[in-house]
């Protein structure tokens, strides 16, 4: 029709962003502050990808953040309020969530339940109240971990050209440890067991067993936690992705939903264009992709033999992450009715990580849960007398490969009544009689709105080889088509929220500096 | 923690030399990790392959059989067209509907209908689709007039929320149906005979006249074999009753009680948007809890002017409404009295839509100046589309001139 075509976009911008979740967002809003000019095309018709929320009933349930980190309270904020309040003026409103976290470990004879405060002080004597004589160790968790978070401050203080003898003299324990897991470093430090147990809860946001998560990243993670707090939107993550929404079209920028890009033109391993499933051929020298490198080298580059050998081989080295199963409950009882006075529990069967993740691999009742109620840190967030509860496990996709759509309502109701069994168990809370809305999100279902490669919402595993340093240190020499960049929980930082929407503002600096240095306009 | 640098820490996890060594071979190692991995492109994606099964977004419709119900219902049998993409029809759970998109005289328009056959029916490759032609529907007509074996139909993947789920639901089902609001429940009845479904459904269903009823001669027979599974009583308002079993009158509280015990069933409503607010306030006197009443959306509310907080006086107006659509503008007429999306469809214009009834959020959009009218009942709105203006076409009509920003369809 021809009233389509004029719909089409035919425009030349400066930088398409592909994608409009988190570290899609970010990129968009500064360089649309920056003035350049910007075009964000996504595929669903909301921004956020993953950080969304949706209405079933009386409830609008949060798809996915648990907490938000590097956000911190006005007097101590982190990077992400920073970003959010003094660079952005994003219109949106967090909450710090009340505790750290609810540890619960279920199997005979390794029972435990501790609840966490947030304070590195606070943190490290309830450590020590649960596992006497722990304190010292656990100290010394910290002092590293403040250590890595002084040295990556230094390192970006010297624009990443840091002063080896400096790095030597005053970083020497962060890069001794940078080569570990975190049960190496743990193991070295003298951590007891016990006490490694409830440091390594929080384990479950990156998704791998502590003997091959990498201890830089995962330390960074819990001091971050300790020292800023969690903190969540008052109206569910579509409350700051729509915040984002807002400010990047006053800034002059554009965002473009139910735009699906189904090629990224490459001629002569530069980008020269981008094309849309709705006939929009845009020009551009940049872009910057939200979307994996795995789906971008696989699915996106035009003509296929622009894509370089080497491409290939990057994303098959490198370990995917996971993909989720969550379970959503509108539930017609107030959380003192219910017994539930925390906001996140961790629930697992042991702290054997690596049991755990085998568990994840299997289409069978997951280990280990990480579960939210919401109306613990934003009471007015569902109506007077009810709650919402999220319980969230994690899969290797390929455990659920082989469902056939006409089991796949079985199986998820199935899985999801063996989540709530436990989590009733491990809690000593009744669920079942108070259900008023139920929804289930599968791996297919994570494929289904995201468009994700098998579904999966974590990016790459960071093993150590594979961890936040090598990524960083081997910034700008892994992309291996001019003008693309990636930005989100695939790339440098690897997964999370925090790090997802500080990779977009690095990939747009990046793309920014190539601008002016007179790559040109398209 | 205060003096952080009293005593320097020194940790070592294998040896100070080893420790160090194993920091610099970080990005060569690597780099050797990549060059040593293999350069094969990745081809298979199961995960997306069984979401797209169970949620394409179009499928590709033929009309294969047509069978005369009543004197003012029909049944569409449809398959996958076989010149198509759409290889097999997609699973779905009893209740569900898809959204058509037909194209009427040039108007391309939406329209959601629930699926009347069962799951199982899909998996052996059709879909069937009940359909009343309404008075002065300029929809139903065009269907009646038009669609024959062979036409060519396109619609949405399966839809709604609108279905049992064992893990809220009880097990005994009351479906309290009106007119062609049983379409969903012959769905989910045949559902429960042939084990998709384990539960029980007494089925309470309003007529007008005793010739209206639809399916009656199947729930006879499905009542007939499967005594302990359905249950299906008539209420008809018409004056002369002739019919066997039947309740006259409408669907009340006494009449409900009388088939069920209330406090233990889960309420399926399905029907005109007139049987809802009556059978509603019928349901109020027994205090039930929300979860165990289900409300099917109606669609476009019917007449806006009986909504009480609409605004009367804008009533006979018809506005202005600018549109930005891709790179597009253009201005269009619109009535107060019509949803913004049929405005926008008698413009020509197919923003997606799927429920038209403020539910699915499909055709979301930007309210760049203006002002809407939205009926309580159907908005479904997120709280931060609420903040940032964003609306529903399909819920929202326009009193003031509009401008606003619409998604194109995919």
């Amino acid at each position: 029709m021809s009233e389509s075509n004029e719909q089409r976009i035919e425009d030349s911008y400066d930088v398409v962003v592909i994608g409009a979740g988190n570290g899609g967002l970010s990129a968009t809003a500064f360089l649309a502050q920056k003035g350049v000019k910007v075009l964000c095309l996504e595929q669903h018709n909301l921004p956020g990808g993953v950080a969304s929320s949706f209405v079933r009933g009386r409830f609008e349930f949060e798809t996915s953040l648990h907490e938000l980190a590097s956000y911190g309270p006005k007097s101590n904020k982190g990077s992400i309020r920073t970003m959010f309040e003094d660079k952005l003026d994003l219109d949106t409103e967090f909450v710090q969530v009340p505790e750290a976290f609810r540890l619960i470990l279920t199997k005979p004879g390794e029972e435990m339940d501790v609840s966490m405060p947030f304070g590195v002080d606070n943190f490290i004597d309830t450590v020590e109240k649960e596992v006497p004589g722990s304190k010292e160790s656990v100290e010394k968790f910290f002092k590293v971990a403040k250590e890595i978070r002084d040295a990556f401050s230094y390192i970006g203080k010297t624009k990443g050209k840091p002063d080896q003898g400096v790095l030597f003299k005053e970083y020497s324990n962060f890069l001794k440890t940078a080569a570990y897991s975190v049960t190496e470093v743990e193991n070295a430090l003298g951590i007891p067991e016990k006490a490694q147990k409830i440091l390594n809860a929080y384990w479950a946001y990156l998704g791998l067993p502590m003997s091959r998560m990498n201890f830089t990243l995962f330390a960074s993670m819990v001091l971050v936690y300790a020292e800023k707090g969690g903190w969540i939107p008052i109206d569910r993550s579509h409350g700051f992705t729509s915040a984002f929404d807002a400010k990047i079209r006053e800034f002059g920028g554009r965002i473009e939903y139910n735009t699906r890009v189904d090629k990224i033109l490459v001629e002569g391993g530069k980008v020269v264009g981008v094309e849309t499933t709705n006939g929009d051929k845009l020009k551009t020298n940049y872009v910057i992709c939200n979307a994996s490198p795995t789906l971008t080298y696989n699915k996106l580059i035009y003509p296929q033999s622009e894509v370089p050998e080497i491409a290939y081989k990057d994303v098959n080295a490198r370990i995917h992450g996971l993909t989720g199963f969550v379970v959503y409950l509108g539930l017609d009882a107030t959380p003192e009715e219910l017994g539930l006075h925390d906001y996140g529990y961790f629930i697992m069967d042991t702290m054997d990580t690596d049991d755990a993740y085998d568990s994840w691999t299997k289409l069978q009742a997951p280990k280990g849960l990480a579960c939210v109620v919401l109306n613990n840190a934003v009471p007015g967030c569902s109506p007077p007398g009810t709650c919402m509860l999220d319980i969230t496990t994690l899969y290797q996709p390929e455990a659920w490969k082989d469902v056939k759509p006409e089991e796949y309502v079985d199986l998820k109701n199935k899985l999801a009544e063996e989540l709530i069994i436990k989590f009733e168990k491990a809690t000593g809370s009744s669920l079942r009689g108070h259900i008023e809305e139920i929804e289930i999100a599968t791996p297919a279902t994570f494929a289904r709105y995201l468009k994700l490669y098998k579904g999966i919402f974590y990016g790459y595993e960071p093993e150590s080889w594979d961890s936040i340093i090598p990524r960083l240190s081997m910034m700008g020499k892994d992309v291996y088509i001019e003008g693309l960049e990636f930005a989100g929980g695939f790339n440098r930082r690897a997964h999370g929220y925090s790090s997802a929407l500080a990779d977009g503002l690095i990939s747009a600096q990046l793309t920014l500096g190539k601008l002016l240095q007179g790559g040109g306009k398209a | 923690m205060s003096k952080e640098n009293e005593e320097k820490l020194n940790i070592t996890v294998r040896s100070n030399t080893k420790d160090l060594f194993a920091f610099t071979k970080l990005v060569p190692n690597r780099k050797k990790r990549i060059e040593r991995a293999s350069s094969e492109p990745l081809r298979e994606d199961p995960i997306n392959d069984l979401a797209w099964k169970l949620h394409p977004e179009r499928q590709f419709l033929i009309i294969d059989e047509i069978k005369k119900e009543t004197k003012s219902t029909m049944t569409f049998k449809l398959v996958s067209d076989p010149d198509s993409e759409t290889k097999e029809l997609a699973y779905f759970r009893p209740g569900q509907y898809i959204s058509l998109k037909i194209d009427l005289e040039g108007v391309r328009i939406t329209r959601p209908y629930s699926i009347a056959s069962t799951p199982k029916d899909a998996l052996k490759g059709f879909y069937e689709l009940t359909i009343r032609k309404e008075e002065g529907g300029f929809l139903t007509r065009y269907i009646w007039d038009n669609w024959k074996i062979g036409t060519k139909v396109e619609s949405s993947g399966p839809e709604g929320f609108f279905y049992y789920e064992r893990l809220r639901d009880l097990t005994h089902l009351v479906g309290i149906a009106g007119g062609s609001g049983i379409t969903p429940f012959r769905s989910m009845a045949r559902a429960i005979i042939d084990g998709t479904i384990d539960a029980k459904l007494t089925l309470l269903y309003g007529s007008s006249q005793e010739d209206d009823i639809i399916f009656y001669n199947e729930f006879k027979e499905m009542e007939k074999t499967n005594p302990e599974k359905i249950r299906v009583v008539h209420v008809l308002s018409c004056d002369i009753v002739t019919l066997e079993g039947c309740e006259k009158g409408l669907i009340t509280k006494e009449i409900i009680e009388k088939y069920c015990d209330a406090n233990s069933s889960t309420f399926f409503i399905c029907g005109p948007q007139i049987m809802y607010n009556f059978v509603e306030k019928e349901l109020k006197k027994f205090n039930l809890p929300v979860k165990r009443i289900r409300r099917e959306a109606f669609g476009e509310v019917k007449d806006v002017l009986t909504q009480t907080n609409f605004p009367k006086e804008v009533a006979e107006k018809v506005f202005k409404i600018k549109i930005h659509i891709g790179d597009l503008t253009k201005e269009i007429p619109a009535m107060a009295t019509e949803s913004v999306l049929i405005a926008l469809e008698r413009a020509n214009f197919n923003p997606p839509s799927k429920c038209r009834s403020g539910e699915c959020g499909f055709c979301r959009s930007l309210l760049i100046d203006g002002e809407v009218y939205i009926n309580p009942v159907s908005d479904w709105r997120r709280s931060a589309d609420k903040k940032f203006n964003y609306f529903h076409p399909c819920a929202s009509y326009p009193i003031a001139d509009l401008e606003i920003r619409l998604p194109r369809d995919l």
